[in-house]
Order: structure tokens, then sequence, then C-alpha cells
């Protein structure tokens, strides 16, 4: 153990990208009257994949890994809808999860967002229409905002998030 | 003999049944008018699934099965349509009156059922768990799969091989390199071509990073499961020290679209100092993992899957290997050479699986050095010819089985078997003795992929 704890403090903090702080703390200040009941100062996401291929949702869980620590921006997810915010919808709608991400937006206490994740929500993945498969889900559901990219760096989804953040 | 897959395509005037075992396969062909086979589920028990998805398919009825139920198709799934059919063109379907699933339940005094998914907790890929629960010992689980059907085997129909490539490698993000390289086997067999040594090195050695990156998630999510976030920190940390390695090599962090026939030079030096450090750190956390006992004391003995039960079931992979089987598909002479050592555990339980998965990272990267080389060659792929092609690999999960048929330059017939169809139907007898808080630990240690077995 004591092994451990050597190589812990030797090894220090880890995060990068410190610019994120400093944007989110902007970000806060400017939406922060518009958004202060909404979010109350933090932004809960219910993460639902409706037929990917796993690499977004691996994407997403890396989020949390000590580089990205996305839990230090306020911004978290949630293990149900009723306690989000914001639906982050990965995977091409495919024809037998349809019913259950509808189910899951109804679910979801007003007001509420849906951000689309990866280019298969949006049909824009080297996947062909098929009768398995429903997307784009703007046909089926408001989309305020969409983050491109197969599959989008965790990076790049911090900025999606931010950029959500500005667009509302 | 092991049943590797069974799976059915259409001729003119006949369905023509493939069964392929371990080392055999056999063939059957069966009047379209009246399409009735006999089900091998009383010799394999995992034969249920592949049989439940042909009648889905293709109509095909199993004359003496006792689960008749659909599979890939759900309840508001339309009546009698089977997608796989040539003559079945359409793009969209109706959704069809809700017809309710028959769950497997046991029922009796004070015993109760629950339901969890296809939308799970966590960040996870959708599925069904049904549970029959005395209190909190789990009596039977039922999984439900194919929630991700995305009709990939229609979808590929009609293209080329090097067309189909693209969606090839996003059936399963966590096994995409496996992917490319059973399609690579695929080319190389319909071009009549040999692949050079150094190309085989570079592709074995993107393998063996893919399989470290997975193995690395899974080591630090097991522990997380059963309540230790300090592991999945570390790990996490290695595990993306290790993607960012991939995009380094392949320009993509999944290593999508990694997999081509020109080799570029990679620089050694740094590339043996990166795999040093990370055999380092590897050691590290085992040292220090081995040694917290409130962890061990729920990996220990928690979802046994026997030796009997494994082989039973035809499991593969890792979750095989866990269980006393010696079966890896790297077991060539080429892996061999470049210092593979089969790992193999014979508890088959959780604590299995974990020091399975430690000793196979380990492996893998002294693979990898052994694997690096400077060269610069390049490939030239000759004109695919039609046939029947087979090809297997050793993905991170386990044995991944693909075939695909080519007529006139198109694909005819394809068909995958994700390494994850096989074992998810052998994971409900892993929790018989076990409560419902241990299922996702279990289901964590033997790390299945939903999108690789949904197609």
């Amino acid at each position: 153990m004591i092994q451990f704890w050597n190589k812990r403090i030797k090894l220090g903090i880890l995060t990068e990208n410190p610019e994120h702080d400093e944007a989110f703390k902007l970000i806060q200040k400017e939406i922060k009257e518009r958004v202060k009941k909404k979010f109350a100062g933090s932004l809960a996401i219910r993460m639902v994949d409706s037929g990917s291929c796993n690499a977004c949702e691996a994407e997403c869980n890396a989020l949390s890994n000590p580089y990205y620590d996305l839990e230090r921006l306020g911004i978290y997810f949630v293990a149900s809808p009723r306690h989000a915010d914001v639906m982050l919808l990965s995977g091409l709608m495919t024809f037998n999860m349809t019913p259950h991400v509808f189910d899951a937006y109804r679910q979801m206490p007003e007001p509420k967002w849906i951000i689309t994740l990866g280019e298969c929500p949006a049909m824009k993945s080297p996947f062909e229409n098929s009768f398995a498969i429903n997307a784009p889900a703007e046909d089926h559901l408001p989309i305020t905002h969409h983050i491109p990219g197969c599959p989008p760096e965790p990076k790049e989804i911090i900025e999606g998030l931010l950029a959500f953040l500005r667009k509302i | 003999m092991r049943l590797i897959a069974r799976y059915a395509k259409e001729l003119e005037k006949a369905f023509e049944i493939i069964t392929v075992y371990e080392g055999e396969m056999q063939r059957e062909q069966v009047d379209k008018e009246s399409p009735i086979i006999k089900t091998l589920a009383k010799q394999h028990p995992s034969a249920i699934w592949f049989e439940r998805k042909m009648h889905d398919d293709f109509g095909i009825i199993i004359e003496d099965t006792f689960d008749k139920r659909p599979l890939v198709h759900q309840e508001r799934f339309p009546k009698d349509t089977h997608p796989l059919i040539k003559d079945f063109q359409d793009k969209t379907l109706k959704e069809a009156a809700y017809l309710p699933y028959k769950y497997e339940e046991i029922s009796g005094d004070g015993v109760f059922q629950v339901a969890v998914g296809p939308i799970h907790a966590g960040i996870i890929e959708p599925g069904h768990f049904q549970f029959s629960q005395a209190g909190e010992e789990m009596l039977h689980l039922e999984v439900r799969h194919f929630y991700k059907n995305r009709g990939i085997e229609k979808m590929l129909e009609g293209k080329t091989l090097m067309d189909a490539k693209p969606v090839i490698e996003r059936i399963s993000g966590n096994e995409s390199i496996a992917y490319q390289l059973c399609w690579r086997d695929i080319v190389l067999q319909a071009s009549r071509q040999e692949l050079p040594l150094s190309l085989q090195k570079r592709h074995a050695f993107l393998l063996e990073l893919e399989r470290v990156i997975h193995h690395l998630t899974d080591l630090g999510f097991i522990p997380n499961d059963a309540g230790f976030g300090a592991a999945l920190a570390y790990a996490s940390k290695l595990a993306e020290d290790a993607r960012r390695l991939m995009q380094t090599l392949t320009h993509h962090r999944f290593g999508f679209g990694g997999i081509t026939f020109e080799n570029t030079d990679i620089d050694l030096v740094p590339m043996q100092k990166w795999i040093g450090k990370m055999q380092e750190n590897v050691l590290d956390f085992e040292t220090w993992i081995m040694d917290i006992p409130s962890l061990w004391d729920r990996f220990d003995t928690t979802g046994t899957l026997s030796f009997k039960k494994a082989v039973k079931y035809d499991t593969v992979g890792v979750v095989a290997r866990a269980s006393g089987i010696a079966m890896d598909r790297r077991a060539t002479l080429f892996y061999l050479e470049h210092g593979f050592v089969m790992a193999h555990e014979t508890g088959g339980d959780v604590a299995a699986r974990f020091k399975l998965r430690l000793a196979e990272v380990k492996n893998s990267l002294a693979m990898m050095s052994n694997f690096l080389e400077e060269d610069d060659t390049q490939m030239e792929i000759h004109t695919l010819q039609d046939g029947e092609y087979m090809s297997f690999c050793e993905s991170s999960i386990g044995e991944l089985f693909m075939a695909v048929d080519i007529k006139e330059g198109l694909i005819e017939r394809f068909v995958v078997r994700d390494p994850s169809f096989v074992n998810w139907q052998a994971l409900h007898i892993m929790m018989q003795k076990d409560i419902i808080a241990d299922f996702p630990l279990i289901n964590k240690s033997c790390d299945l992929s939903y999108a690789g077995n949904d197609l």
C-alpha cells in the first residue's frame, strides 16, 4: 500500500486542458441568470445509446478518467432520465430502440434538451439506412445541439457541451 | 466438438444451413416451400440463439425446439417479416401491434421478478436482463438483447469487400482491429495473396494494443463495480495512455481505418520506451491490487462458471480461458515465435477472469515489443475472386468468426459471429449462487459486446 501512496504523490495531478475551467467560468457567468433556476449551477446528463458501436460510450467513460475529469466542471452523468436536464443521444436510433428512447425522453422533467453525439444519430456515419434504422434522430425528436465526430474525442465532447451551454 | 456458428443462406430454390464446428463443417439443404430443420440445442445449448435468429432472418422452422420465441425481432416488429430473404427490400418498417415477449420466469411463494434495462443506469450499451429473485438471491436470469440490431448483414449485401470495410470496422468499437483483421484475411483469401511478414507484425501489434486498451479498461471497471473506485482512476489513466498510442499509430483512437496494406515507419526507440513504462505501471498496479483483501473477498467464488459448463456452452475467449479451457486463436507458430504464452486460470470466477486479463496485458505488452520493426512495405491487392471465405481472429473478448460469400465481385452473404454471441448465453449459469448486487461485477468481468452481438 505504501508503494501506491508513494507513486500517487509522485504522479501528482494529471488533469489536462485547464482552459476548459476558464471557459466554463466565463459561460457560467454569462448564462448564470438564465440557468440559475434550471440547472442550479450544474448540468445533469442522461446518456442514451440508441444503437452505436460503443465507441461513443467509451469516450464518454473516458471523460471521467484523470486526464479529463469532467465532473470538475459541474457536468455529470446521471443514472435516470428523471434526474436529467439533457439527453445525450448516440447511435442509429434502431427500430428496436426507438420506443425506449421516446420513453426515456418522456420521463425527463421539463425543461429538457437533447444533444446528439457522434455521426450515427445524424446519419452521417458509413452505415446506410436499412429496415432496422430510424436515424436521423432529428426526424423524430427535437435536437438542440449536435457534437460531430466518429466518435468525438473526449476533448471535443467537452467543447461540444460548452457550445451547447452557450446556445441555450 | 465445439460449435462455432450455425447460420443459413438463401440459394435459388433452397435454404442452405451451415453449421461450423471446430475443425469441421456441415451443410444441409432444405426446400424453400417447407423449410424445416431439427434443433442442435440438445447437444449444444448455444445453438438456441443461432436457431432463433435463423427463424427471424429467413423464416426457417426449427421443428423440435423448446424455444420458439423471436430473438432479434422485438415486440413491435411486423409479423412474418424475414428481412434477410433476398426479396425483402423495404428500407423502412411499420411498427406492428405490441405483442408481449414471454420471459423465462420462476414463480413461487415470495419469488419476484426484477426487470433491468434496456437502458441501464451507467454509460453502457442497451440490453435487457430479467431476474427471478428470492430475496437477494438470483434464482434465474434471462438475457435478452438485439435492441441495437442495425441490420448490418443485410446492409453489406451487394457491396464490394472494399466498400464494406468502413461499416465492418464500426460493428463493435472495442474490437475494431479484430474485425478489420477478419476482413483482411478474407481479402487475402479472395485475392490469393500472402501477407508479408512485416505487415503481419504491424497488424498483430495493433491487435495487441487494442487488447491492452480493452483489458485495462476492464481492470479498472471490475474493481469499481465492487466499490473500489481508486482502481478505475489508475487503470483508466493507463487505458487512456494506450488509446493515445493507438491514435499516434492509426490516426484514430479506436483504430478505425487502421488496418491497411501499407506499412509506415515507426520510431522504435520511443515506442520501446513507451512499452517499458507501461509494463512498469501494470506491474505497480498488480502489486497494489493483489494486496487488497476486501476486493478479493468480492471477487473470489463470485460468478463461477465451471469447466464442464464452459465446455457445454461452447464459450470462447477470456471467459473460456478463465474456466480452464486452453483455447486461443493466437496459438499459432507466428505468435509463439513472438512470445505468445496462453494465459489460463481454473477458478472460473470473477477473480479468475480478472487475473487472466492482467496476465494477458503483460503478455501482450511483451509481444508488442517483439513485433516492432522498422519497415515500409506496401502491398497491392489483386482482383478479388468469387467464392466462400471464412476467417477467425482472437479479439479482446474472444474468438471472432467471419464468413463472406462473394458472387460477381459483390457480397452475397455476410455472416459474423462475435465472441459475445456465445458467451452471453452462458452468463445466466454463472450467477446461480450469487446475490443480485453481484450482477454488475459478474457482467463486467466477462465484458461482452452488445453491438457486436446484435449486429
